[in-house]
């Protein structure tokens, strides 16, 4: 035979712990082609959870790596993790494995492991790894160190709904996302996510016209999401002021923002989160835009925009007040000094009734009176005040009106109710504040007495043919014309932008006066100068001009990084449900009205400007978020946050499970320990006392790279345990449970002890055992030094059952002490049980090995001397736990054990073919 | 050489070293450093993602040295020099700085210091990665056959298992007949059956498989060589014998400790070990109504600290043995903590106690006592937990005693050059991931000859050795480190100092024309620098910590 025949056979290794990595890398060091199977995303087993290891107190992780590593780059091992051994037919020498290779929904060929994807899924699950007592998110990698460095999505079924919501809103916030997080109350991670489409959730929360709620699929079951209403959620129940800058790569590009409204203040933002550095030119002397200066305070409160744009600046943004462009500084020069200009003024000037007495002292221009109010201007009203025009600037007028102490507020507008564009809403807070409309009214002249605002002549209309807005065109009737006495007029009848000085540099104007872009970019007639906002559609909603905004600053970054200008991908129009989808989902999910968000009654509101809804509790919140059809599943929600953040384009939904067959000459099975559930041990109140946890948990709360980074931190209250205590064999050696002895809980513990010793020097320790096991090379001298060196007390006793101290949580151990035979009680800050371990290997799938398992559930063995790694089918060997109760070094030795009987099977095998007769 | 352009990797290993030391300052400080073009930290190096920054960072920022600050160069050293050897950079023009294991876990109480000397110990590594050159492997063939110490059942397992797959053993016992330490057993725990029957399954297998040619009554005299030529002098009854192995397996097992002077043994006729216990038993000597047996003579005491693991299983299984074969004899197990882990061993246990045998936990404080002049005729223990004294009648006194160290591993440590545990053990080279292996390459070790082990055990620990010693085997082949001497034949004064000195007979001189110079054998030097130390003439430059680079690092520390 030749030494270098080698690589013609091919062993399947299934477990990726320590045992199965080591068998698979001493074969692989053979010759042999290895696959190697592990169901988790990474291979690492129970050894990766670790966080030291006894004797030695190496760091689990740093012996462990270089194996994983060197493991996954060997190249005679496949590793096929995330994967699962479905079906085994065959006999030694020549197996067929059926492995099926569960979808992880990320295309691993491109995903580089770099996590971005992670950190804003919205969707947080207990972290399995972390013993639950950490989270994940729906998309996660298993663990920091992970091999391969893969992430994973987390979906178990498809999302209900369309999430059609998304697609209807203008800039796509991640509507299902946010709402999901609020139910998970997580409310800066909510507000982040808003954010992340949208820097003024605050605001757009309150003022939204939320076409997003028109489209909601819950809308086809029984009410729409308040979607709106659940945007503020985030800033109500946590302070905008606590959120974190994060870090930005600086570029050497400035930028000027004209006009600091929602759209200057989104290209800013974005602008700046893009390393720019941001300018903002405001005429006025707050900034603000329309949501300083034309919604009232009762709907918007300053304090709030305050907020949000106070963390706008404090991303390096400088916003110059009281600086009009055109006026006190020009276009020109603003173009010179900048490497980009974005013009987002607005449409702030008013517009004229044209008839008759419009000069009259006492009749007003709607947004200069709303200007005036906002800016702290002391304006009088007279007590009957007449507001002209049917939208929402109309309305919030004879509001602001009424607070002003106007006894009667009319409004008048000359089409009917159903032509109003007011939002209804607007319109049925107006009505209920007693504000009384005259449809299909127009004024026709004013009349002054004593050079003030005396009456008023108005005109009946009716309706005629539909003009080129497509509402029908109101016709004046002849002779209706009749007079009301009033004191105040307010004509609201429309805003337009003022942008002539923008022609100086060329920038072209529609007939309007409004400036011409093109919508995909925002780029107007002139290089390096973008537009968008009110100043190109007109008077328009606070989200389209934060769209608008933030288009132009895609193109502006592209255009100062010197890239060619790609617009934003088509988002697809929001979907509907299908006649049977709704039944499904109606029968699926009860119906449940939406929560209503309260308001401040009437009489009090309308004294003052104080703000009239009143945003939900906590408890309404959770429940109307938890309405969200998107939410009612487990596991990700397809909210697509994580493709909006993958660089690579990695992320697969429609990825399904493959099955894969492979030919191998022999199977070592290193399936590992699983973990026995404890809870079902009623004498220490697992589950139910807050600061009794497990090893494992224990384990996890050490380790660097656990859920406190390796803060030490009991459950209850966070506080640094001082003194611990230990029970062993909890479900071992119990006839009601296992009857045998867990083999390394002796020592794990120990271990613990002294890792909590040298977390926080001091700490003592009481270990209660029944016998400690410390047969190991070194182990007894371990316990030696656990004794003398780390405050570490050892109890002879099994304890009856642990209470707790109600005034500081502390569990109380009450136990025999078997050396006295007295009954006594220890009060420690935690208890660390020391669970059972079970063989992790199922009845069915050793069936499916053809393998025996003992009574216990290991694997049964064919004759404990000759042959103490062979299960009883030829050809399929076992190591590690799932063979028999044992610590690192015994399966790290029994795994090279099975790798060295395979070696031998093969070889054999094959001489006893090649020499047949002979030997 | 090009101008060297060095990039260095600092680890965060987690909180290991960032608790510590300030990774951002020292890398930071890095960069300032000549040569240094690139320097970032990572919270593991040796993940995945650090791996791949690693050979990212040879790429982008052209690279041809790399250096990492983090644990130690012990386990990770391979890593990071595959690392570079994938982006294609000569695997010796990486350095490793130990800022872990000799900078954060021992100055945990003095951040500030600690991070001072991973400072200095950054700029030394710089200094001497400056001068690093790239070297190359040689390629050793391996002989196809490999030597067994030892006839017990671990090492012929281990034999048969080479033999099996081709290659060919030569078995080495030192006794006149194969089996080891079983031949004296009566039993095998947890199964009782019998260990001739075992040991004769073994020997048949043994003499008739073709590639095991064993050495009964024979010792192995002498080793040299290296890792695939190893050249073996033996000495036994049949005369000497010579032969060249590839890999060594050793499986030497242990001695039995013979407690003379304690509990009367020695001086009292009834008082004897679990061995000799095992042997009347086999002849079926009576053992009178009464037995008891102390358990951990010897061990876990503090001239001898350790459990020797298969005492309490020996003890019960005698213990059950007597009772299975006479239920009316008493037996009484006197004992400390009883290591019956596992399943099988705890249910062998409880099947005793149903069987009878008394169990009786006594402490280290209070030792039991032998009553009598001429014969153990009563024991009194202090029965720990009822908590009072008990008086047995004794018959027969078993003292469970531990296994000790062979007698003859301090000489084969020596002429293995593998190393020795405080107790006299054979060390392996990492307790945890390395049980089987010594750090010397190409011999490795099982049973009971590395720490206590049962058989089922022992035979799964020769199977693990086997396959170490398989691998170089099988593959043909082995490349050792290209790290060793090499001798300037012009300076070289022929003195044969470093011949002397070398601590793997690597060096030897050789004629040179007139003169005899040095001639370093790569495949054999460990690449230790005792030689290039030692010569007077400056003839010996070790490759890798060449003068240059150490006195660059010398420098470097005192700049």
């Amino acid at each position: 035979m030749s030494n270098r025949e080698n690589g013609r056979k091919s062993v399947l290794v299934i477990g990726g712990g320590i045992a199965g990595i080591q068998a698979s890398l001493d074969l692989a060091n053979m010759g042999f082609k290895i696959y190697l199977v592990e169901k988790l995303p990474s291979i690492g087993g129970r050894m990766a959870q670790l966080d030291k290891t006894f004797p030695t107190n190496d760091c689990a992780m740093c012996i462990l790596a270089p194996k994983m590593i060197e493991a996954s780059t060997h190249k005679n091992i496949e590793l096929l993790t995330y994967c699962e051994v479905e079906k085994i037919t065959g006999e030694t020498g020549k197996f067929k494995v059926k492995v099926k290779k569960r979808s992880s929904f990320v295309d691993w060929d491109k995903c580089t492991g770099c996590g971005l994807c992670i950190e804003d899924c919205p969707v947080i699950l207990p972290n399995e790894f972390d013993q639950g007592i950490g989270k994940r998110k729906a998309i996660y990698m298993l663990f920091p160190q992970a091999v391969p460095k893969k992430c994973v999505i987390d979906k178990r079924e498809d999302r209900p709904c369309k999430a059609a919501c998304v697609d209807a809103c203008p800039v796509h916030t991640n509507i299902p996302g946010y709402i999901k997080l609020i139910a998970e109350r997580e409310f800066k991670e909510a507000y982040k996510l808003i954010r992340d489409t949208n820097p003024l959730p605050a605001c757009v929360g309150r003022v939204c016209y939320a076409p997003c709620q028109d489209v909601c699929n819950r809308g086809e079951i029984d009410d729409p999401l308040c979607i709106r209403d659940l945007k503020r959620v985030p800033s109500d129940q946590w302070s905008i002021e606590e959120l974190e800058v994060p870090p930005i790569t600086k570029t050497d590009k400035k930028v000027a923002v004209i006009g600091s409204g929602p759209a200057g203040l989104a290209a800013a933002n974005d602008l700046a989160l893009r390393g720019h550095k941001v300018t903002i030119f405001e005429a006025l002397s707050e900034p603000g835009g329309m949501l300083r200066v034309g919604i009232p305070e009762y709907r918007l409160p300053k304090e709030v925009l305050r907020q949000e744009i106070g963390y706008i600046q404090k991303l390096g943004i400088d916003i110059k007040t009281d600086m009009q462009v055109g006026k006190d500084i020009s276009l020109e020069e603003l173009r010179k000094a900048y490497d980009a200009v974005f013009l987002g003024i607005g449409a702030h000037g008013g517009m004229k009734l044209g008839v008759e007495g419009e000069d009259i002292s006492g009749v007003m221009e709607g947004i200069e009176f709303l200007r005036a109010v906002n800016l702290g201007e002391r304006l009088g009203v007279g007590k009957k005040v007449a507001v002209i025009g049917g939208g929402n600037t109309a309305i919030d007028c004879a509001r602001t009106a009424k607070r002003l102490g106007a006894k009667e507020v009319t409004i008048f507008y000359r089409r009917s109710r159903a032509e109003m564009p007011a939002s209804s809403e607007e319109v049925t807070s107006a009505e209920e504040e007693d504000i009384k409309i005259e449809f299909l009214t127009v004024p026709s002249r004013f009349f002054a007495e004593n050079k003030k605002l005396a009456t008023m002549a108005c005109v009946q209309m009716k309706l005629g043919e539909p003009d080129a807005s497509g509402r029908p065109r109101p016709i004046p009737i002849e002779g209706s014309e009749f007079t009301i006495s009033v004191d105040t007029v307010i004509a609201a009848l429309g805003q337009a932008p003022e942008a002539d000085f923008a022609k100086q540099s060329g920038v072209s104007l529609s007939k309007k006066g409004m400036i011409e872009i093109n919508a995909n970019t925002g780029v107007t007639s002139v290089e390096g100068i973008f537009a968008g906002g009110d100043v190109v559609t007109g008077a328009a909603f606070v989200i389209d001009a934060i769209a608008a905004g933030k288009r132009a600053a895609r193109s502006m970054d592209q255009y100062l990084n010197g890239q060619p200008l790609e617009p934003e991908e088509e988002w697809k129009e929001p979907e509907q449900l299908s006649q049977k989808e709704i039944e499904n989902l109606k029968e699926r999910f009860s119906s449940r009205n939406r929560v209503e968000m309260r308001e401040e009654p009437v009489k009090k509101r309308t004294q003052d400007f104080r703000e009239v809804t009143l945003g939900y509790s906590l408890e309404e919140a959770l429940e109307e978020s938890s309405r969200c059809l998107a939410g009612q599943i487990e596991g990700c929600i397809e909210c697509h946050e994580c493709e909006r953040r993958c660089e690579p384009k990695a992320i697969m939904y429609t990825k399904k499970n493959e099955s894969i067959e492979l030919k191998v000459g022999a199977i070592i099975v290193a399936s590992g320990l699983g973990l026995y559930d404890v809870s079902t041990l009623t004498e220490y109140g697992y589950g139910k006392i807050k600061n009794v946890i497990t090893a494992m948990e224990f384990e996890r709360l050490t380790a660097a790279s656990g859920p406190t980074m390796g803060e030490l931190k009991r459950p209850s209250d966070g506080k640094i345990p001082e003194n611990i205590a230990f029970i062993q064999c909890v479900g071992s050696r119990d006839f009601r449970y296992k009857a045998y002895c867990s083999s390394v809980c002796c020592m794990h513990s120990t271990k613990e002890a002294m890792l909590a010793f040298e977390h926080h020097a001091g700490t003592r320790s009481t270990i209660f055992y029944m016998d400690m096991r410390a047969v190991g090379k070194r182990f007894q001298e371990y316990i030696t030094r656990a004794k003398e060196e780390y405050n570490v007390t050892y109890i002879r006793s099994r304890p009856g059952r642990i209470e707790v101290n109600p005034e500081n949580g502390n569990p109380i151990i009450w136990y025999e002490e078997t050396t006295s035979g007295e009954v006594k009680k220890c009060e420690a800050e935690l208890v660390v049980l020391a669970q059972a371990m079970v063989p992790q290997i199922s009845r069915e799938f050793a069936e499916t090995l053809g393998i025996e398992l003992d009574e216990d559930g290991f694997v049964r063995t064919v004759d404990r001397f000759l042959q103490p790694l062979d299960t009883t089918k030829p050809g399929i060997f076992a190591c590690g736990y799932v063979h028999s109760p044992r610590d690192i070094p015994d399966s790290v030795t029994q795994a090279s054990g099975a790798a060295g009987r395979v070696a031998e099977e093969i070889a054999s095998s094959r001489l006893n073919r090649d020499s047949q007769g002979g030997n | 050489m090009d101008e060297p352009r060095i990039g260095v990797f600092v680890c965060h290993c987690g909180i290991n070293i960032a608790a510590y030391v300030n990774v951002p300052e020292l890398v930071e400080y890095a960069k300032g450093l000549p040569n240094v073009v690139h320097a970032e930290r990572n919270l593991f190096t040796c993940s995945e993602e650090g791996i791949s920054a690693i050979k990212r960072g040879i790429k982008e920022y052209d690279l041809n040295r790399v250096l990492v600050a983090s644990c130690t160069p012990r386990t990770h050293e391979p890593l990071f020099r595959a690392a570079c050897e994938d982006a294609g950079l000569n695997k010796y023009l990486f350095e490793f700085v130990n800022i872990r294991d000799q900078c954060s876990w021992v100055h945990m109480r003095e951040p500030e210091r600690a991070t001072e000397k991973a400072r200095d110990l950054i700029r030394m590594g710089v200094a001497k990665a400056r001068l690093l050159e790239p070297l190359e492997e040689i390629e050793v063939k391996v002989a196809p056959s490999a030597l067994v110490i030892g006839g017990g059942v671990v090492g012929m397992e281990a034999a048969l298992n080479l033999a099996r797959q081709g290659f060919d053993v030569h078995l080495v016992e030192k006794e006149p007949e194969l089996g080891g330490t079983l031949r004296s057993v009566h039993k095998l725990f947890p199964t009782n059956q019998e260990a001739t029957k075992l040991i004769r399954l073994f020997v048949e297998q043994v003499e008739k498989h073709p590639k095991i040619r064993t050495y009964l009554s024979s010792k192995v005299k002498e080793v040299t060589g290296f890792i695939g030529n190893f050249d073996v002098n033996l000495d036994g009854k049949g005369g000497k014998s010579k032969f060249n192995v590839g890999t060594i397996v050793v499986a030497t097992g242990a001695d039995k400790l013979k407690p003379v002077g304690q509990y009367g043994y020695g001086k009292m006729p009834n008082v004897i070990t679990q061995l000799e216990l095992e042997e009347r038993m086999k002849r079926g000597e009576p053992l009178g109504q009464n037995v008891v047996m102390v358990n951990c003579v010897g061990a876990r005491i503090p001239e001898r600290t350790y459990c020797s693991r298969i005492c309490c299983m020996t003890a019960i299984k005698n213990a059950s043995l007597i009772k299975e074969s006479n239920p009316e004899t008493r037996v009484w197990i006197l004992h400390r903590d009883l290591m019956t882990y596992g399943v099988d061993f705890e249910k062998y246990q409880r099947r005793a106690m149903e069987m009878g045998v008394r169990f009786i936990r006594y402490s280290l404080e209070k030792p039991p006592e032998v009553v009598g002049d001429k014969k153990a005729e009563r024991i009194n223990v202090y029965h720990e937990l009822w908590g009072r004294d008990m008086e047995l009648p004794c018959d027969m006194l078993v003292l469970t005693t531990p296994l000790i160290a062979g007698e003859d591993n301090q000489d084969i440590s020596k002429m293995l050059k593998v190393s020795l545990d405080e107790f006299g053990f054979f060390l392996e080279a990492h307790l945890k991931l390395r049980p089987v292996e010594f750090a010397v390459d190409g011999i490795y070790i099982c049973g009971s000859a590395r720490w206590p082990t049962d058989v089922a055990e022992g035979v799964s620990q020769a199977f693990a050795a086997t396959s170490k010693a398989a691998g170089p085997l099988r593959m043909g082949y082995v490349k050792p480190e290209a790290i060793n001497a090499f001798v300037d034949e012009d300076k070289c004064s022929g003195c044969g100092i470093c011949e002397l000195l070398c601590p793997f007979q690597a060096i030897e001189l050789q004629p040179r024309g007139d003169r005899r110079v040095s001639h370093v054998s790569e495949a054999v030097c460990k690449g230790c620098g005792t030689c290039s130390v030692a010569c007077p003439s400056g003839a010996l430059t070790m490759h890798h910590f060449t003068n240059e680079q150490i006195l660059a690092q010398v420098e470097a520390l005192f700049s």
